[in-house]
């Protein structure tokens, strides 16, 4: 089994690699979009904004590709955001493979939103597969996606109840840092590498 | 949405008007001060406060008090009436009041309210849309403008508000329910709306709560009982299920963790991998390390030692202690943090904030702020507690936060290896001037120490060490304490 970490030069991938490492599972860094086809799982991390994302990966080529891929692929915190039509940080157009926007919290909670935080499971995935429900996972963002129910498998609570897992056909996201979140942030990555 | 209890004044005293008639009065209190330091008490966070001889007369009559008021409590408040010219907007918002509402003045010259948004901003300026039978009033609600509210509503948006203040005078003082039909068509013209009027209950409060209004007025019904401000600043909680971190710190020196104690007698207490790693398993939050001696020498040192310990551990992890450029955070990225700890350099060069938090994002830049009690304020202190600053450390804070810090790890070096508890005092003044999350640091001595640093402070995370290296309390048993205080934890 290939596992394809994206590099595009916007997120720090160390942290994705050294989980992925602890579990077993081998796993390139790629930088070439062509290189894809290789694979058969893809992980899309992200740190930072949307807007010098969307251009790196449009930049880099992966903005193309990423839309049409058929094998199961994983989109972490802004790469979850990526995935939406549109981004309301900086006013971005994203991937559109799930339809919605991604919007600012507007809360009186601190935002960013950063911390440990439940995660209801609202529908079975095999992503989630022998995680309790209400299990822990660790945030940091200040936006949000608002998408269509039949897309949402997990949500959390914070000042309203948001979209943490989605999935739709073989893409799917996951609004945490699994890589960072303990015993079931590991799981959910084993699960994804099983798919 | 925000609950702001209401301090109507006249003649001095604190009295609310039944449907605005100045003769169908009642006073509560004859000392309006008072009964704001209650409020405050009693947890508000903010005041709405209006000078109704002001309001009916056309300038400002209980100004000095309201400013007295302003000075004697330390949350925000929004004060209205009479505010009809420049300078009496000035006098009150360039003296610490947060917004101030304009009513009869906004109705007749949109240019004066253009010109108070372009001098304060737009979220200072609060225009009260007061209506009685759908049309607009004036001069305290005396005089019927015969315009439509939604109308105005439209106006006002259109010249650049954001905020209004919506009052059915017919329903205030009245006890009964809200002009919920109104605040809703307000509401969907995309304004932020302060409801007032007719709140008797909490279900009314839940009500404008679900249906997006930014805050409450509560007068009558408070000072009658009717509500607890304690029920509903509990009924608008926003939902979350955001949990307290516990943060176990390693500091290390030449490779080896260490236990400080006011940052002298340091003792070797263990391997920073195999302590990380326990930790980690251990159920930490997430894990500080600081290299406290950090000096060119042993730079590779510690980059191998992130590496080793990252591969470890898959909790976040924040490594700090010496930084001084953007390379130094990139390499120590690189090598498997999370967040970076900046201390010293945002202090000589606050820019270098604003920099990396530009090149990494706000998220993992964390910012040191090791403060020290000077008379009635606090100092900050940079080259590991070492050297004095004179910089304030609450507008330390505050500029940090605007240069895009993503996180603030308050030390109080008076505290710091006590064991005497964390430094409630600072801790609240730094969260009430900030909006981004804020560790708690030095002093913790027992469990009762952090339930009380969580009970009475809104810190998100408390950090330790010895406390933690000593085997004095596991970090589970620790979470076990906090979570019978009714503290959300991750056990």
């Amino acid at each position: 089994m290939k596992i394809a970490i994206i590099d595009y030069g916007a997120s720090n991938l160390q942290s994705v690699a050294n989980a992925l490492t602890s579990l077993g599972r081998s796993f390139q860094i790629i930088s070439d979009p062509k290189k894809l086809t290789d694979f058969d799982k893809v992980i899309l991390p992200g740190v930072g904004a949307a807007g010098s994302a969307m251009e790196k990966l449009k930049e880099s080529g992966f903005a193309k590709i990423l839309p049409k891929l058929k094998v199961p692929t994983l989109g972490v915190c802004l790469g979850l955001q990526l995935f939406a039509d549109f981004s309301s940080e900086g006013n971005t157009k994203c991937l559109s493979i799930v339809s919605g926007e991604v919007k600012k919290f507007k809360t009186e909670l601190k935002v960013p939103h950063m911390g440990w935080n439940k995660v209801e499971l609202i529908k079975e995935s095999s992503l989630t597969s022998g995680i309790p429900n209400n299990s822990f996972f660790y945030f940091v963002h200040s936006y949000y996606l608002e998408t269509e129910d039949k897309f949402v498998i997990g949500k959390t609570a914070y000042g309203i109840n948001f979209p943490a897992i989605i999935q739709k056909d073989n893409f799917y996201a996951v609004q945490f840092h699994p890589e960072k979140s303990g015993e079931w942030g590991l799981k959910l990555l084993a699960n994804f590498c099983d798919l | 949405m925000k609950i702001l209890p209401a301090i109507d004044i006249l003649d001095g005293k604190c009295v609310r008007l039944v449907k605005g008639e100045f003769d169908n009065k009642k006073v509560y209190s004859s000392d309006p001060l008072a009964v704001a330091k209650k409020f405050e008490q009693q947890g508000a966070k903010m005041l709405h406060v209006v000078d109704l001889d002001a309001a009916k007369i056309g300038k400002p009559v209980n100004q000095k008090l309201i400013l007295n008021i302003v000075k004697a409590v330390s949350i925000p408040i929004e004060v209205g009436g009479g505010i009809r010219d420049i300078e009496t907007a000035r006098t009150y918002l360039n003296n610490g009041v947060q917004k101030i509402v304009i009513g009869t003045r906004a109705i007749d010259d949109v240019a004066f309210l253009s010109s108070l948004i372009q001098e304060f901003g737009n979220n200072r300026i609060v225009v009260a849309v007061e209506t009685r039978e759908g049309k607009i009033t004036k001069n305290g609600w005396q005089e019927n403008t015969g315009k439509n509210y939604l109308e105005f509503a439209k106006e006002l948006k259109a010249s650049g508000v954001v905020e209004i203040l919506f009052t059915d005078v017919d329903k205030d003082g009245t006890l009964t329910e809200p002009n919920f039909e109104a605040i809703k068509k307000l509401l969907s013209l995309d304004l932020k709306v302060i409801a007032s009027g007719g709140i008797s209950d909490l279900a009314s409060i839940k009500k404008l709560n679900n249906m997006g209004a930014s805050a409450v007025i509560l007068g009558k019904a408070l000072y009658e009982n009717k509500i607890l401000l304690k029920d509903a600043l509990k009924e608008t909680a926003p939902i979350s299920n955001l949990t307290k971190r516990i943060i176990p710190c390693l500091d290390v020196k030449d490779g080896r963790v260490v236990k400080g104690v006011n940052f002298k007698n340091l003792v070797d207490a263990g391997d920073p991998v195999a302590l990380g790693k326990f930790y980690s398993e251990g159920g930490a939050d997430e894990l500080v390390f600081l290299d406290i001696t950090a000096t060119l020498d042993n730079r590779k040192t510690l980059r191998n030692l992130v590496e080793r310990i990252a591969k470890e551990i898959n909790i976040p992890f924040t490594v700090g202690g010496g930084i001084k450029s953007i390379s130094d955070i990139r390499e120590l990225l690189t090598a498997g943090a999370d967040k970076i700890s900046i201390g010293s350099i945002a202090v000589k060069n606050p820019n270098f904030v604003s920099e990396a938090s530009k090149y990494f994002g706000s998220q993992c830049i964390v910012i040191s702020v090791d403060a020290k009690k000077k008379d009635s304020s606090w100092e900050i202190y940079i080259n590991g507690g070492k050297d004095a600053t004179e910089v304030d450390a609450i507008l330390f804070a505050k500029e940090m936060e605007r240069l895009g810090a993503g996180e603030l790890l308050v030390n109080s070096l008076d505290r710091d290896g006590t064991k005497k508890g964390f430094d409630i005092d600072l801790l609240n003044k730094i969260c009430d001037a900030v909006n981004i999350p804020v560790i708690a640091s030095s002093g913790a001595g027992s469990a009762e120490d952090f339930v009380k640093v969580f009970n009475d402070t809104n810190v998100d995370a408390a950090l330790a060490a010895s406390i933690f290296h000593n085997g004095n309390i596991s970090i589970h048993d620790l979470k076990e304490v906090l979570q019978e205080n009714n503290l959300q934890v991750r056990l």
